[in-house]
């Protein structure tokens, strides 16, 4: 008796162990040569397609880096942060008023949603009263701006800026962020969303938009907690000749969602990722060393476009730091940058002798936008020891005590040094302005606190627990250089709760603050140059914050064993390293080649 | 105490492992000497150099030079350029380029590489060729070029608006490594940190000790203090220090110790207190062990001769209990050390060590080569030696326990 359970249990587990195998996925099994494979991107499973909700984290759709990802909901305007254009997408052309208070946009005749009708200036009004009203991302970052959109017929329309006290638009700037990152939704569809959920604004932010309408030239086909799989949308309106004139190459975008960034390197170097926007540390050993058909946009060092500061910021609730712009600009001083681009870059950063410190990025549009001989003395280039602590010495901060540290009023000064645990090359940059400290006789200690826990203390305006922590200003946008400088020092962010918009370190300074208002309005070049000189001389005076390395606000790198011909510096084609997917970066997907 | 010593080193495990663990503790002392300085400082700029003799390029080009003509020099020089890989990789190029070799000669590297000069244009782009390749070619052009570059390169430094040269560096130049003036050997390399290894691993093994005696020591006393006072005392004492240390042993000691770094949070975690805190999760095995012990002692004659004399119970338990079992204390107390350096390295490596940038651990030595990927991108030198030791430290101390068992224990006596 007991062999005979013995052995049918072996069989039933030989049957268990044979159905599995045979029950085989057909979404596992894509065409690979249709197929672009992606990571870096999409973490964890999707919540939902509905463009007009909130926390959807369906970011292979619903996204916004450097530029919106187009592939299935799509905006006005694409963005190429290369050269700083606006390129017509859903909109032909757009124009502003003399006094930059309205701006009138003219669609595209050929615009079609996935159902054949087409887009029209009703869909974008519709789409704006809706954002405003249940404040989602777009409403809540646009209405300070944007005051109303009229449709002036079915292909035009005219969005007014918001106007402050003296009757002068907010900042028309932002107004043309709005062009670039505001996806548009069809009116129809959204009275649909709207009716269903009764006009509750939190059912509709969080309605699942299984049915949603889109406009893009791909749409979902498949996606669980494993992989996202969207499909191209034959009937695209895009491939008509006033915009791509083809359809994209490329028949499904695949998302597989991995565990952590080794796990999505490791697919890359196996060939099973064909774009992957990841920080990969020493990524030259990939081609030099493991000899694999692997690219970035640019051949040499740093490989990418670099667009954002990750910056140290000093809480200003800390009266020890909110006092001593010396100890502030000693510490900064102090701190040895190259060690900081080569090793937690690994020099995929230019350095601060490169590219001397400002409230600007790197790029060439930026970088002009200040005077760099008037503020030449203000800048440092790191690892200057003496001269930091001549500041100090300077200053009054010295030890009294004789026991190796530095008091301030009779106390020892302790700060900590602080990063979220696990992102590696932030934690090695606080290392290295820990040893600064050292070096000068101010304790800075590290602390890596898990995610969860530092970014709810980090975005408290009223924290004291944090002395320098680390954060990221806003990237590339039309908007910008004012939106990173209105982050490093503006007063919109004083005391704001959950604060993820900027000024983390809750600094206040009038005299920075009015010129800050002063640049919206601002039109002639030069006055531009001076206001931003200006405040970049406040910036490097009194040191609220100092930016550690300069680095892409996307990371770009292709496999090239299936799929070629993707953008890159020298190719004159002028697409932005954007993934492929973001703002003007999508053309990308229109030129690929299969490999032989 | 002198008999008990010789016959302890007469045991040839015992003997090994005092050697082993003497010896690393005799580097610990003395390699600081020849290596000063702080053993956390970054000296290299970027991660991972590899181990060797590193001489400055800017000493070197200034130092004295002795001419040597070697035959294979321009071979060996060709050969570090370019592979015979490459030289596939040329060849394979002028085919798409259709470009006629049939007359020359893969090996004759002079007549491939005017052929190269002639034909390379990095502009061209061939149909089908991916980005990589085209840089790869690049790349090698690069060092093809590099080939036929003059025999004699300048080095020359600027002066005001004009260059001016500081020296002549031939293709016979030889320069003995011990004129040049800085010279550093990194027989470790450097870690992810530019810091170099050897030097972090000498000092870290130092803290990992410390760490490991700390640990065995907090773990000893309480489970020898616990295990006597539960023996010797016996009934409700007995039954409740007992009951204490049951559940303690019940609930996994490591789950225990992580969730307990965890609360005190990173900025508390100082190496001592990392150490007691293992301290502190460790004792059970040792009270237990000792309780069982006590209890067979305390009916001997000795001990209740003792106890008619109206000795204190403190009396009776230092010396009539504890000398009867001071071998086995020992033993357990090297085991904790042991266990306890193998603690700190588990808990490190979770990121739940003692805080960084201060003294370097065994633990976060390896925590940090993971984080930096250095099992996946070759860096063996970053965690291979540091497992090495965290290995023989281990293995020396649990055999000089199995030396001590072999002696004391009379079931294993030879």
């Amino acid at each position: 008796m007991k062999k005979i359970l013995a052995i049918l249990l072996a069989l039933t587990m030989i049957a268990a162990i044979g159905s599995t195998a045979f029950a085989a996925d057909d979404v596992s099994e894509l065409p690979r040569e249709e197929t672009l494979y992606f990571a870096g991107q999409q973490w964890g499973a999707v919540n939902s397609w509905n463009i007009m909700g909130t926390n959807q984290n369906n970011s292979m759709v619903i996204a916004n880096t450097s530029g919106y990802r187009s592939l299935m909901f799509e905006t006005l305007f694409m963005y190429n942060f290369l050269n700083g254009e606006l390129t017509g997408l859903l909109a032909d052309s757009y124009e502003w008023n003399d006094d930059l208070t309205e701006v009138k946009v003219v669609l595209k005749d050929a615009a079609k949603w996935c159902d054949g009708t087409p887009v029209t200036s009703q869909d974008v009004v519709r789409t704006w009263e809706v954002d405003a009203e249940v404040m989602n991302t777009a409403g809540g970052s646009y209405s300070a701006f944007v005051d109303s959109i009229e449709a002036v017929n079915d292909k035009e329309f005219v969005i007014y800026a918001a106007l402050n006290d003296d009757g002068d638009p907010v900042n028309p700037l932002k107004v043309n962020d709005f062009l670039i990152e505001v996806p548009i939704a069809q009116a129809a569809w959204i009275d649909k969303l709207v009716e269903r959920c009764g006009g509750d604004t939190v059912k509709i932010l969080n309605d699942p938009g299984e049915d949603v309408v889109w406009s893009g030239p791909y749409t979902k086909y498949f996606c669980d907690d494993q992989k996202v799989v969207l499909i191209r949308d034959d009937n695209y309106w895009g491939q008509d000749a006033s915009m791509w004139g083809k359809l994209p190459v490329p028949k499904y975008i695949c998302h597989a969602i991995y565990a952590d960034n080794p796990a999505g390197e490791l697919a890359l170097k196996a060939g099973e990722v064909d774009v992957c926007q990841q920080f990969i540390g020493n990524i030259q050993d990939l081609w030099l060393k493991d000899d694999l058909p692997i690219s970035t946009f640019y051949e040499e060092a740093p490989y990418g476009v670099c667009l954002t500061m990750p910056t140290a910021w000093y809480n200003m609730n800390i009266p020890v730091l909110e006092e001593n712009a010396a100890l502030r600009k000693a510490i900064a001083m102090a701190v040895d940058y190259d060690t900081i681009i080569a090793n937690a870059m690994t020099n995929q950063s230019p350095s601060f002798a490169d590219v001397p410190r400002s409230l600007m990025n790197p790029t060439d549009g930026e970088q002009a936008l200040y005077d760099h001989a008037a503020v030449k003395d203000l800048q440092w280039v790191g690892n200057d020891i003496e001269g930091a602590k001549a500041l100090l010495d300077e200053a009054g901060i010295v030890d009294s005590d004789g026991d190796g540290w530095r008091e301030y009023d009779g106390e020892k000064i302790s700060l900590n040094a602080v990063c979220p645990n696990g992102w590696t090359d932030w934690q090695a940059s606080m290392e290295v302005v820990a040893a600064a400290g050292d070096k000068i006789g101010v304790e800075i200690t590290t602390l890596y606190p898990e995610w969860d826990i530092y970014q709810t203390v980090f975005t408290n305006p009223n924290q004291t627990e944090y002395a320098i922590f680390m954060w990221s200003p806003d990237a590339a946008k039309p908007s910008n250089p004012w939106t990173r400088v209105n982050q490093f020092m503006g007063s919109d962010y004083i005391g704001i709760e959950n604060n993820w918009s900027g000024n983390w370190g809750q600094y206040v300074n009038e005299e920075a603050d009015a010129l800050i208002k002063e640049i919206p309005l601002t039109t002639d070049k030069q006055d531009l140059i001076d206001l931003y000189t200006e405040l970049t001389e406040i910036y490097l005076t009194e040191v609220p914050s100092f930016s550690l390395m300069y680095r892409p606000s996307m990371f770009h790198a292709v496999n090239e064993s299936v799929w070629t011909n993707f953008p890159t510096g020298d190719d004159g084609r002028n697409i932005p390293p954007a993934d492929c997917t973001d703002g003007y970066g999508i053309a990308a997907l229109y030129d690929l080649e299969l490999v032989g | 105490m002198k008999n008990t010593l010789r016959q302890v080193f007469h045991s040839s495990k015992f003997l090994t492992g005092f050697l082993i663990f003497a010896a690393i503790l005799l580097t610990m002392w003395i390699y600081p000497l020849f290596n000063p300085g702080n053993p956390l400082e970054m000296i290299g700029v970027g991660t991972f150099a590899q181990p060797g003799t590193y001489f400055s390029l800017y000493d070197a080009a200034t130092t004295r030079t002795e001419t040597l003509r070697l035959p294979d020099a321009d071979e060996k020089r060709i050969t570090n350029l370019v592979s015979d890989a490459d030289r596939a990789a040329m060849i394979e190029w002028f085919g798409l380029m259709e470009i006629d070799v049939s007359e020359v000669d893969a090996t004759d590297i002079d007549a491939l590489l005017d052929l190269w000069l002639e034909h390379y244009d990095p502009s061209v782009k061939i149909k089908g060729m991916t980005q990589a390749r085209r840089n790869f070619f690049k790349r090698l052009d690069k060092n093809l070029r590099q080939i036929r570059a003059a025999d004699t390169l300048l080095v020359m430094h600027q002066e005001e608006e004009e260059l001016v040269e500081k020296a002549r560096i031939t293709k016979t130049d030889y320069v003995n490594v011990s004129d040049v003036a800085n010279v550093k050997r990194l027989p470790l390399g450097t870690d992810n940190f530019g810091r170099d290894v050897l030097k972090e691993l000498v000092s870290a093994t130092g803290t990992s000790i410390v760490i490991g005696l700390i640990a065995g020591t907090v773990a000893t006393l309480i489970g020898l203090t616990l295990g006597l006072l539960a023996g010797y005392v016996g009934g409700l004492a007995d039954d409740i220090i007992m009951f204490i240390t049951n559940i303690f042993t019940v609930i996994p000691g490591f789950v225990l110790l992580i969730l307990i770094s965890y609360s005190i949070g990173q900025d508390q975690r100082g190496a001592s207190v990392v150490a007691i805190v293992i301290g502190l999760t460790s004792w059970t095995w040792t009270a237990r062990s000792v309780r069982s012990q006590v209890i067979s002692l305390r009916n001997r004659d000795h001990v209740n001769l003792s106890k008619l004399s109206g000795h204190s119970l403190f009396r009776i338990i230092l010396t009539d209990i504890l000398p009867y079992i001071a071998s086995y204390v020992v033993m357990a107390f090297i085991l904790q050390v042991s266990s306890g350096i193998l603690a700190e390295a588990q808990l490190s490596l979770l990121g739940l060590g003692p805080k960084t940038t201060v003294t370097p651990t065994l633990g976060l030595m390896m925590n940090w080569a993971m984080l930096y990927s250095a099992h996946t991108n070759g860096s063996w030198w970053a965690y291979f030696p540091v497992i090495l030791t965290i290995t023989l430290i281990s293995f020396s101390l649990n055999l000089m326990n199995t030396g001590l068992d072999q002696v004391f224990n009379p079931t294993l006596r030879d």
